[in-house]
């Protein structure tokens, strides 16, 4: 599976290349800064970077704008665990725990833990990437509307029927946000739920929609606190504290492994990547934990298998678009224009004329991934600054860097407007113990579920008797009903339990 | 006789889930108005069905008086400051066209700094100016499309 000559050629070209190794920092710090700001996603950092690689190599080109990918990976993480806002749709999981694990005044582990998860994320990405380029590449080619429509529901229950007060809260939190998820016309050419609004036409705008739910509606119950960690003891940014968050890592090898597994695979479907790996890997954590009632209240676990997750997602995007010439999302896609700008052409005949440097960039991403353990401890230490600031300063702040992201996404106040209407359903679903998350989860999934749904009903010609002729999709609607009704017979024990000892 | 607090119905509880609901089954009504086409229907219909099952159950528990996962009652000095700020909010967002995304976030910034009992006078007129024009100056550098201002 590995090409041995080709390995020693890109270990050469990496070694005798000074201007494929002096990008890779500025990469890292470009990602991790734009990352870290809502409304700034990947592909739009890389974009801005973009039109400076016309003027580099090919391969210091491709390594500067994966650094640039690598960091703004970790980078969404950061407020994510900070706020409770995420960075980017990829690190929606990281904030169930990692907010509430900053309240709590751990902040320091928990980032400690998501730069440790994505940096290792990373690395076991690209190593199975390595070994495993080809056959994975095949295999994603296998993955059809049926198999698509499978993992997004699993996603979705799983998420709603974990989450909140009860299940059936859950599920309708998720069946909400499903139903605003496929506002606008559906690729079926319906137009539906838009009330006259011309910007819903193309769907309610789900970053601004995101970061109302998750963020700006906890800001407003925050108004009455004084800092976002209470005891000042805990408000010290600590080095040693932020390591000992990297080695928890250690401490659920298990979590890591499944974390990255999943989002290496999910990571490889086109258009799925690193925004539904991190739900999968999280959701599937607190189903198999044995403390899975604590996920949500500050569960380092959550944070390892969501960073391990979105950042091993990568190595699976770059596998699908080296092997395939596909784009899997706005990243990859904007990977291949830089191919293009530099005449060169991606897909099956790139790798097999080219090996050595797809060796070169695999290589350079395991150092990629080293390094970001450097440069994010030094970027952590001082976004961590943030919990020092009192909460009457830093809630108006936010709040109006929120609004301006969502405005940046499209240019208009479409974006505002979305975050408003979204920050108070978000607050008046957490006062009465919905899981907002699931509301996200579904606004997320939502088009993707009804667009693949249709795509196989039109498919099968309306026979559902075609599903039988895919037993991948079976099998996971199969443990989907199987974790759906394990999730309520616990639920229900719960309920008996709290009745009993009431 | 009084009913006990456990026993008392949820009606915040109820009034929003029913308000969701609603809002589901008129989306629903709105889609069916549009075509009867599988295609338009095929995943919008049982799901909208399946929120209204939903509501069913959940508005059975908040008629028992179900109380549980709600926030902790809050005093009305702290209910007003929420309230405060999620309405100022709300006028800054509708501001923002109207007279500038940079008067509009300084105008917020400078009220909601209030709201949460910031009463250095110094602060309350130096800090809003400062971090609006940071903010606005950054973004306009970074983003690609034109930024409605009234100063900067």
């Amino acid at each position: 599976m590995i090409d041995l000559p080709a390995a020693g050629s890109a270990v050469a070209l990496l070694a005798g290349s000074l201007d494929a190794w002096i990008w890779v920092i500025p990469g890292l710090l470009i990602g991790l800064v734009f990352g870290a700001l809502p409304g700034v996603s990947v592909s739009m950092a890389m974009a801005l970077v973009l039109p400076a690689t016309l003027y580099m190599d090919f391969l210091p080109a491709i390594i500067f704008l994966t650094s640039v990918y690598t960091g703004a990976g970790f980078g969404g993480s950061v407020p994510a665990v900070l706020m409770g806002i995420p960075g980017t749709s990829s690190a929606v999981a990281t904030t169930f725990d990692g907010y509430p694990m900053a309240r709590a005044g751990r902040h320091n582990e928990a980032l400690g833990a998501a730069l440790f998860a994505s940096c290792l994320g990373v690395l076991a990405s690209y190593a199975v990437l390595f070994v495993l380029v080809q056959p994975l590449a095949e295999l994603v080619l296998m993955i059809g509307p049926y198999e698509m429509f499978a993992i997004a529901v699993w996603g979705m229950v799983l998420l709603g029927s974990l989450g909140g007060t009860s299940i059936s809260r859950g599920l309708f939190a998720s069946a909400i946000g499903v139903l605003i998820g496929t506002v606008g016309m559906n690729t079926a050419g319906y137009m539906r739920g838009t009330m006259g609004i011309p910007w819903l036409l193309d769907g309610v705008p789900t970053i601004p929609a995101m970061v109302g739910l998750l963020a700006a509606s906890q800001l407003f119950g925050l108004v009455n606190a004084t800092f976002l960690v209470e005891s000042e003891q805990d408000r010290k940014i600590s080095l040693g504290r932020i390591l000992a968050g990297c080695a928890l890592v250690f401490r659920y090898p298990g979590v890591l492994l499944r974390g990255s597994i999943i989002g290496a695979m999910v990571g490889a479907i086109p258009g799925v990547g690193s925004s539904i790996a991190n739900l999968l890997s999280y959701a599937e954590t607190r189903r198999t934990a044995k403390d899975g009632a604590s996920f949500g209240t500050g569960n380092p676990k959550g944070v390892i298998a969501s960073e391990s997750a979105n950042s091993s997602s990568e190595g699976g995007a770059m596998a699908t678009m080296l092997a395939l010439g596909i784009p899997g999302g706005g990243a990859t896609a904007i990977l291949l224009a830089a191919f293009a700008m530099h005449n060169v052409v991606g897909g099956p005949r790139f790798i097999d004329q080219n090996r050595d440097i797809v060796y070169a960039i695999i290589l350079s991403n395991f150092a990629q991934a080293v390094l970001l353990v450097f440069v994010g401890t030094a970027f952590v230490f001082a976004a961590s600054t943030i919990v020092r600031l009192p909460l009457r300063i830093l809630i108006p702040c936010v709040l109006v860097v929120a609004t301006m992201g969502a405005f940046a996404i499209e240019g208009s106040a479409a974006g505002p407007i979305t975050l408003y209407v979204f920050a108070v359903l978000g607050w008046l679903l957490s006062r009465f113990g919905y899981p907002v998350a699931a509301v996200v989860v579904g606004l997320l999934l939502g088009r993707l579920i009804e667009t693949e749904l249709l795509r196989a009903y039109q498919m099968a010609g309306g026979d559902w008797r075609e599903i039988l002729n895919h037993p991948g999709a079976l099998v996971i609607f199969a443990l989907m009903v199987l974790s759906l009704g394990f999730s309520m017979w616990k639920d229900r024990r719960r309920r008996l339990g709290d009745a009993a000892s009431a | 006789m009084e009913p006990s607090a456990e026993r008392r119905i949820a009606w915040g509880h109820l009034a929003l889930v029913t308000a969701l609901a609603a809002a589901a089954v008129a989306y629903l009504i709105d889609a069916r108005g549009v075509s009867l086409h599988p295609h338009n229907l095929l995943f919008l219909q049982p799901t909208a069905v399946l929120v209204v099952v939903l509501w069913a159950i959940i508005a059975l528990a908040c008629l028992r008086g179900d109380r549980s996962g709600e926030a902790p009652a809050q005093t009305w000095p702290e209910r007003l400051k929420v309230l405060a700020l999620v309405g100022t909010f709300g006028l800054f967002i509708l501001g923002l066209e109207r007279i500038g995304y940079d008067i509009a976030a300084w105008a917020f910034v400078t009220v909601a700094l209030a709201i949460g009992g910031e009463r250095r006078p110094l602060m309350l007129a130096l800090f809003p100016p400062v971090f609006v024009a940071a903010v606005i100056v950054a973004f306009k550098a970074m983003i690609p499309y034109p930024l409605v201002t009234a100063i900067l």
